[in-house]
C-alpha cells in the first residue's frame, strides 16, 4: 500500500463492516478509485452494497477487488455485475503440477508462468520474467463478452474445485480457462481488476522466493507478484494507458478554414491529435494503426492515419460520389488503452447547379431534340396559320 | 348575396337579351360569388380550429417554401436537406415541383413589396381556397368554349363546391392539388381556344403548357394523326418490349398499379399501403361528386351527339378520367373537374328544354330563388341568361310540353341542386376540414374538445432534444417532425427510399435488442410512436403496423415474416392470443409500455377493443421520454451504448448461484457483517476453546 501514497494518492483505509462506510456524500463520490481486499466480508456496512459499488464503477470510478476462496457471496455479485463469475465458495485453484515448495499439502499455491499473462503491455508491464504465486479462486470468463480480459491465466493442469472434498462434478473451471486476475474496462472507461486472490497481493508474496516443484522446476529469488501488482494497480488507477483528443480539423484540401458541408468529390484533409496520460503528463500519442473512417451507415472510406509529428494524425482522401450525412469516425479501441472515439457529423452535398460542366458530349441528342423540337413547334404554327387562310373551305368540316 | 342575385336577375328583366353587357355584369356577379363561395367553403379549418397548415405534405411544402423564402430562389434550387432521411438525405431542390412553392413564394414577394407584412404560412394556408376561385373562372372559359357560357356558369358554381375538389383544396391543405387543379382547366382551356381560334398568342401559350395531342383541322389532322400514331405506336411497341424483357424498367410502381389494380399489392407494399391508392369505393363517388355523378353522363350524351373538336377532347378526357378515377381514390380530383364541365352542360340542357317560354322561365327562377339557398342562386342567374343565348341548337320537339310538367321538374332539379349545395357544404364541413395533426372529439353534450396531441409532442422535441437529434418514427410523421418539430428524421413522406423505409420498418418490427442494432447503425436518438388506444384514435401506428411487416419483408425476407405477426387462424390481434412474435416486437411494445389508461380494465385499448397481451414489461434499451396527454404520441430516447457500461451477467445466465441473503442492516444498525469475525462480549470473558 505505501507505494500507492508514494504515487501521489490520499488513502483512506476502512474496515468492510463500518457502519458509515459511503462511496457518495450529495451526489458527489468522495473518492475516485476503491479498492476491496475484504474477502471475508458478507455484507458491506454502511450505505455500501453491491448496488453502489456498480453505481460507482458507473459513473467512472475504478475498483481493485482481492478475493480468497472463503470469499462470500458479495464478491460473486461484484463479478457478476462485472460480467465475469467466481467460482462457489471455499473452492480454491489446485494445480498438481504447479504449485509451490511452501506450499500446505493441497497443491493450492500454485506457481503461474508469466507467459501466461495477457499479451498487454499497458496492463501488465512489459518486463514481467518472474513466475508469480497464487493461492484463491478461480474466475470464470465467457466468450462472447467481449469488454473483459483475462489478465492471467492459469495452466492447462490446473482446475478450480474445493480442494478438501473429493471431486464429484465437472468443475467449474478447468485448464486454461480458468482466470485467476481478470478486468474489465467499462465503455465508460472505469478500470476494474478483479484477482481471485488476496495473497497475490500480499507482503508475504511479495518477498517470497518462488521454487516450482514440477516440472521445469521454475526457481526465483523474488516472484513477480510485486510488479505485476505494481502494474496492475497503476492500470487500474488510470496512471497509463489513457488516450485522449486533443484536436480535430477538417477541411477541402486547399482551404484553411473547417466547414460542415462538402460536396461529393472533394478532396478532404483530417487531422486529429492524439495524446496519451503518461507519468501524470499529457504527452503525444505514436502508433501505427489509427484508423479513419468515413461512415454512412457503411464506411465509404477506411484509410490509415498518418503520423506526422507531437501526436498529430492526417489523412487525405477524396470523398465519394454518393451524397448523404457522413461521419469522420476515429475508433481506436486497443487492448489496455481507453478507447478513443472520436465522430465529427458533415454533410456531403450533390454538385450545385453552377457547378455542371454545361456542355456534355453525351447530351447532345437531347440537345438537338429540345431544338429541333423548338424549331418544329415554331414552323409548324407558322405553317399552321397561313395554311388555313389559304384553304377556307374545308372549314366545313 | 342572396339580395345582389335576385336585384340582378330582377333587374334585367325589361332590358332582357338586349343588353350584352348585361349579361356580361351577371356572369362576373355570378363568378365573383362562386369564388366567394368557395372560398367560404374552405374556411371551416380555420374556423373551427386555427390558420394552421394540415396533415402530412402540406407540412413539407410549407417548410421548402419558407427555406425559399428565406434563402432565396437558387439556394432553395441547390438545397440538399441533410435533416431529412439521416443518413441519405434529400436533394430538395431536384426532387420537388417547385410550382407550388414558387407560385406562393411570388405572391409573398409581391406583397412584401407593396409593404403589405403578411407571413408565408398565411399564404401558404389561404393559397388553395383562393385559387379555387381561379378554378372556378378557368371552368367557366372552359366550359363556355365546349358549350355555352350557362353550362360554364353551372359547371363555375359546381366546382366551386363540390367536396371532390375542396377534399384537396380546404385552407391549410397546401398541396400541389390547390393550384394543380387550376392549371389544368386553364391549359385545357387554352388548348381549346388554341384550337378553335387563330390567334397565335393562345396558341403559343397553349402550346407551351402540355400539348399532348394535336387534332388540327383538314388535311394536317389526317397527316398528324397518321403520322403521329406511327410513330408513338413504334416507341410503345418497343417500350412495351423492352419492359416486358426486363431492359428496362421506366415506369414507377404507381404508374403500373394503374393498369393492374393488383401490382401494388404484390411488389410494392408501400404504395398499396397508403390508403388514396385504394381503389376507390362506389360510395365515394357519390360522397365526392353527389349529383353530378349521376348527371354526368347526360353531359356526355349530349357532347358525343353534338361532336366537335373540342367536345372529342372533353369526352376523352372524361373517359380516361372515370377509369382512372376508379382506380385509385386519389385520382378522383382529376375526375372532379369534367365531372362538373359536363354537369353543367347537363343541367344546362334541361333547364334550356324546360324553360322555353321566356317568359315562365323568369318566373320560375325567381321562385326557386326563394326556396334554394346560398349557391343555388347564381346557377340560376347562369341559367337565366344563357337561355336566350342557347334559343336554337336543341330539338323542337319539347315545346309541347305543359305547365304542370315543366315547374314540376324545374322544382325537381332545384331542390336536387340545392341538396347538392347542403351536401358540399355538410362534406366540406364534416369530412375535408379536419387538419388531423390537431384532433377534435365531440362530447354527448355537443362540447368540443380538442386534442392537440401531436403539436404537443412536436414541440415537445423542438424543445427539449438536441438539436441534431434524430428521431425515427414511421414515414408518415416525417414531413410533421420535420415542419414542426425542426429535427433529423429518418423516412418521410417522400417516400423515395424504399429500402430505407424497410429498415425502418424492420427495427419496428423485430425485437427489442434486434431493433436495437439497427437502431444504433442508423444512430438513432428517439422514437416516436403514435397509439391511439387510449381514445380510440384508429390511425396510429399498430393498425399500420402490418404494413410495416409487409415493407420489411419485402426487403428483408430471411428476417421478417407476415405470417408471424398473425394468430394461428391468420387474426390480427393484439391480446394474449396474438403470436410471440406480435408480443414482443418493438411497434408492440413502445404502443404499450406502462399503459394503463383507456378505459374500465386498466390498460384497455379502445382502438383495437382489446386487453393488451403483453403487460407489465420492461424497456431494456430504451427509455420512455415523453408521452402526450391523450397518450398519443410516445416518444421514446434509445439509450446509447455507453448507458450499458458494465457487460452485466443477468441472475438467469449465472453458472454458479449465489444465495439470496436477507440484509441485516437496519436504519438503526448500519454495521455490516464478516465471516468468522472475532465476536467480543462485553462483560464476560473471551469465550475460549475446550
Amino acid at each position: 500500500m505505501e507505494n500507492k501514497e508514494d504515487r501521489g494518492y490520499a488513502l483512506t483505509f476502512k474496515l468492510a463492516d463500518d457502519s458509515n462506510l459511503v462511496l457518495s456524500k450529495y451526489g458527489e463520490y468522495l473518492y475516485k478509485n476503491l479498492i476491496i481486499f475484504a474477502p471475508s466480508v458478507l455484507e458491506f456496512g454502511g450505505q455500501v452494497d453491491t448496488e453502489a459499488i456498480s453505481k460507482f464503477v458507473d459513473n467512472g470510478g475504478n475498483l481493485l477487488v482481492a478475493a480468497n476462496s472463503a470469499a462470500g457471496d458479495v464478491y460473486r455479485e461484484i463479478a457478476s455485475e462485472c460480467g465475469f463469475e467466481m467460482d462457489e465458495e471455499s473452492a480454491a485453484v489446485i494445480d498438481h503440477f504447479n504449485y509451490d515448495a511452501s506450499d500446505d499439502g493441497e497443491h493450492t499455491k500454485i506457481v503461474v508462468s508469466p507467459k501466461n499473462l495477457i499479451n498487454a503491455p499497458t496492463i501488465v508491464g512489459s518486463h514481467n520474467t518472474q513466475p508469480i504465486l497464487f493461492e484463491g479462486t478461480g474466475l470464470i470468463l465467457y466468450k462472447d463478452n467481449s469488454l473483459v480480459l483475462p489478465i492471467l491465466t492459469a495452466d492447462s493442469t490446473a482446475y478450480s474445485y474445493n480442494p478438501k472434498s473429493q471431486v464429484k462434478e465437472y468443475p467449474h473451471a478447468v485448464g486454461r480457462k480458468t482466470v485467476l486476475i481478470a478486468a474489465l474496462q467499462a465503455r465508460n472507461n472505469a478500470r476494474i481488476v478483479f484477482s481471485g486472490s488476496l495473497y497475490f497481493f500480499s507482503d508475504e508474496a511479495f518477498d517470497s522466493p518462488v521454487s516450482k516443484v514440477h516440472g521445469d522446476k521454475m526457481r526465483a529469488d523474488l516472484s513477480g507478484n510485486k510488479a505485476l501488482a505494481m502494474h496492475l494497480s497503476e492500470w487500474a488507477f488510470g496512471e497509463r494507458g489513457r488516450l485522449r483528443v486533443s484536436r480535430v480539423e477538417h477541411r477541402r484540401d486547399g482551404e484553411t478554414a473547417t466547414t460542415n458541408t462538402y460536396t461529393i468529390m472533394d478532396n478532404v484533409i483530417y487531422t486529429i491529435e492524439i495524446e496519451e496520460l503518461k507519468e501524470g503528463k499529457w504527452q503525444p500519442f505514436v502508433a501505427k494503426d489509427v484508423q479513419l473512417e468515413f461512415v454512412r451507415i457503411d464506411p465509404f472510406i477506411r484509410t490509415t492515419l498518418i503520423h506526422k509529428t507531437n501526436g498529430v494524425y492526417e489523412a487525405k482522401f477524396k470523398i465519394p460520389d454518393v451524397w448523404g450525412v457522413y461521419k469522420f469516425k476515429v475508433d481506436y479501441d486497443r487492448i489496455g488503452y481507453t478507447r478513443l472515439y472520436h465522430s465529427t457529423q458533415v454533410s456531403v452535398r450533390p454538385l450545385q447547379h453552377t457547378q455542371y460542366e454545361r456542355f456534355i458530349p453525351s447530351a447532345y441528342p437531347y440537345y438537338v431534340s429540345a431544338f429541333s423540337m423548338m424549331i418544329g413547334v415554331f414552323l409548324f404554327s407558322f405553317v399552321f396559320l397561313y395554311y388555313k387562310e389559304e384553304a377556307p373551305k374545308s372549314k366545313g368540316d | 348575396m342572396p339580395a345582389t342575385a335576385i336585384a340582378n336577375s330582377g333587374s334585367n328583366n325589361g332590358l332582357f337579351g338586349n343588353t350584352a353587357g348585361l349579361s356580361t355584369l351577371i356572369t362576373v356577379t355570378v363568378l365573383a360569388l362562386a369564388w366567394l363561395a368557395g372560398f367560404a367553403s374552405r374556411l371551416f379549418a380555420v374556423i373551427r380550429f386555427e390558420s394552421i397548415i394540415h396533415e402530412f405534405d402540406p407540412w413539407f411544402n410549407y417548410r421548402s417554401t419558407a427555406y425559399m423564402v428565406q434563402h432565396g430562389f437558387y439556394n432553395f434550387l441547390n438545397w440538399f436537406d441533410e435533416r431529412a432521411w439521416y443518413p441519405l438525405g434529400r436533394i430538395v431542390g431536384g426532387t420537388v415541383y417547385p410550382g407550388l412553392m414558387i407560385t406562393s413564394g411570388t405572391i409573398h414577394w409581391i406583397l412584401h413589396t407593396l409593404n403589405i407584412p403578411v407571413h408565408i404560412r398565411d399564404i401558404c394556408v389561404f393559397l388553395a381556397p383562393v385559387f379555387s376561385g381561379l378554378t372556378a373562372i378557368a371552368t367557366f372559359l372552359l366550359t363556355s368554349e365546349l358549350w355555352s357560357r350557362g353550362a360554364g356558369l353551372f359547371a363555375a358554381c359546381f366546382i366551386a363546391v363540390v367536396p371532390g375538389y375542396s377534399s384537396r383544396s380546404v385552407a391549410g391543405s397546401y398541396d400541389n392539388e390547390g393550384i394543380a387543379i387550376f392549371a389544368l382547366q386553364f391549359t385545357y382551356y387554352l388548348w381549346l381556344k388554341s384550337v378553335k381560334s387563330v390567334f397565335a398568342l393562345l396558341m403559343a401559350i397553349g402550346a407551351l403548357k402540355y400539348l399532348h395531342s394535336l387534332s388540327p383541322k383538314g388535311q394536317f389532322k389526317q397527316l398528324l394523326i397518321v403520322g403521329g400514331i406511327t410513330a408513338a405506336g413504334a416507341v410503345f411497341v418497343a417500350v412495351v418490349l423492352l419492359t416486358y424483357m426486363g431492359v428496362i424498367a421506366p415506369w414507377s410502381g404507381r404508374f403500373y398499379s394503374l393498369w393492374d389494380t393488383g401490382y401494388a399489392k404484390i411488389h410494392i407494399p408501400i404504395i398499396a399501403s397508403v390508403s388514396e391508392h385504394q381503389p376507390t369505393t362506389w360510395s365515394s363517388f357519390f360522397f365526392d361528386l353527389h349529383v353530378l355523378v349521376c348527371t354526368f353522363p347526360v353531359g356526355l350524351w349530349y357532347c358525343i351527339k353534338n361532336i366537335n373538336d373540342e367536345r372529342v377532347f372533353v369526352a376523352l378526357y372524361a373517359l380516361s378520367a372515370v377509369y382512372f378515377a376508379g382506380v385509385m381514390v386519389r385520382l378522383m380530383l382529376t375526375l372532379t373537374p369534367v365531372v362538373c364541365v359536363l354537369a353543367g352542360i347537363a343541367f344546362s340542357i334541361i333547364l334550356d328544354l324546360f324553360l322555353r317560354e321566356e317568359d315562365l322561365g323568369i318566373t320560375n327562377s325567381n321562385g326557386s330563388d326563394e326556396n334554394a339557398a346560398g349557391k343555388n342562386l347564381y346557377d340560376k342567374a347562369g341559367k337565366v341568361r344563357k337561355r336566350s343565348h342557347e334559343l336554337t341548337p336543341q330539338g323542337g320537339d319539347t315545346s309541347g310540353l305543359g305547365m304542370n310538367v315543366r315547374s314540376g321538374t324545374l322544382i325537381g332539379f332545384m331542390i336536387l341542386l340545392m341538396l347538392f349545395v347542403v351536401h358540399c357544404t355538410w362534406a366540406t364541413s364534416n369530412a375535408y376540414s379536419s387538419p388531423s395533426i390537431v384532433l377534435a372529439s365531440y362530447g354527448n353534450d355537443g362540447s368540443r374538445k380538442i386534442l392537440d396531441d401531436f403539436r404537443e409532442a412536436y414541440g415537445w422535441l423542438s424543445k427539449n432534444t438536441a438539436d441534431d437529434a434524430r428521431i425515427m418514427s414511421w414515414w408518415d410523421y416525417g414531413y410533421q417532425i420535420a415542419g414542426m418539430g425542426n429535427r433529423t428524421t429518418l423516412v418521410d413522406n417522400n417516400t423515395w427510399n424504399n429500402s430505407h423505409i424497410a429498415l425502418v420498418g424492420k427495427a419496428m418490427a423485430s425485437n427489442e435488442s434486434a431493433a436495437y442494432d439497427i437502431m444504433s447503425a442508423l444512430d438513432v436518438d428517439y422514437v416516436l410512436v403514435i397509439f391511439g388506444g387510449a381514445i380510440g384514435y384508429s390511425g396510429d401506428d399498430i393498425n399500420k403496423f402490418i404494413w410495416m411487416v409487409r415493407i420489411a419483408e419485402g426487403e428483408h425476407p430471411k428476417d421478417i415474416h407476415e405470417a408471424d405477426y398473425f394468430t394461428e387462424r391468420g387474426e390480427y390481434r393484439i391480446d394474449s392470443e396474438a403470436s410471440k412474435t406480435m408480443l414482443n416486437c418493438l411497434m408492440y411494445k413502445l404502443s404499450y409500455y406502462r399503459y394503463d389508461s383507456g378505459g374500465s380494465p386498466p390498460g384497455y385499448d379502445r382502438t383495437r377493443g382489446a386487453l393488451p397481451g403483453n403487460r407489465g414489461f420492461k424497456l431494456t434499451y430504451l427509455e420512455e421520454a415523453y408521452t402526450t396527454e391523450h397518450w398519443l404520441v410516445r416518444i421514446y430516447r434509445v439509450k446509447k451504448r455507453d448507458e450499458f457500461n458494465r457487460p452485466r451477467l443477468p441472475v438467469a445466465k449465472r453458472t454458479i448461484s449465489t444465495s439470496n441473503m436477507i440484509s441485516k442492516k437496519s436504519s438503526k444498525r448500519r454495521k455490516g457483517t464478516l465471516k468468522n469475525k472475532p465476536t467480543i462480549v462485553k462483560g464476560k470473558k473471551v469465550s475460549r476453546l475446550e
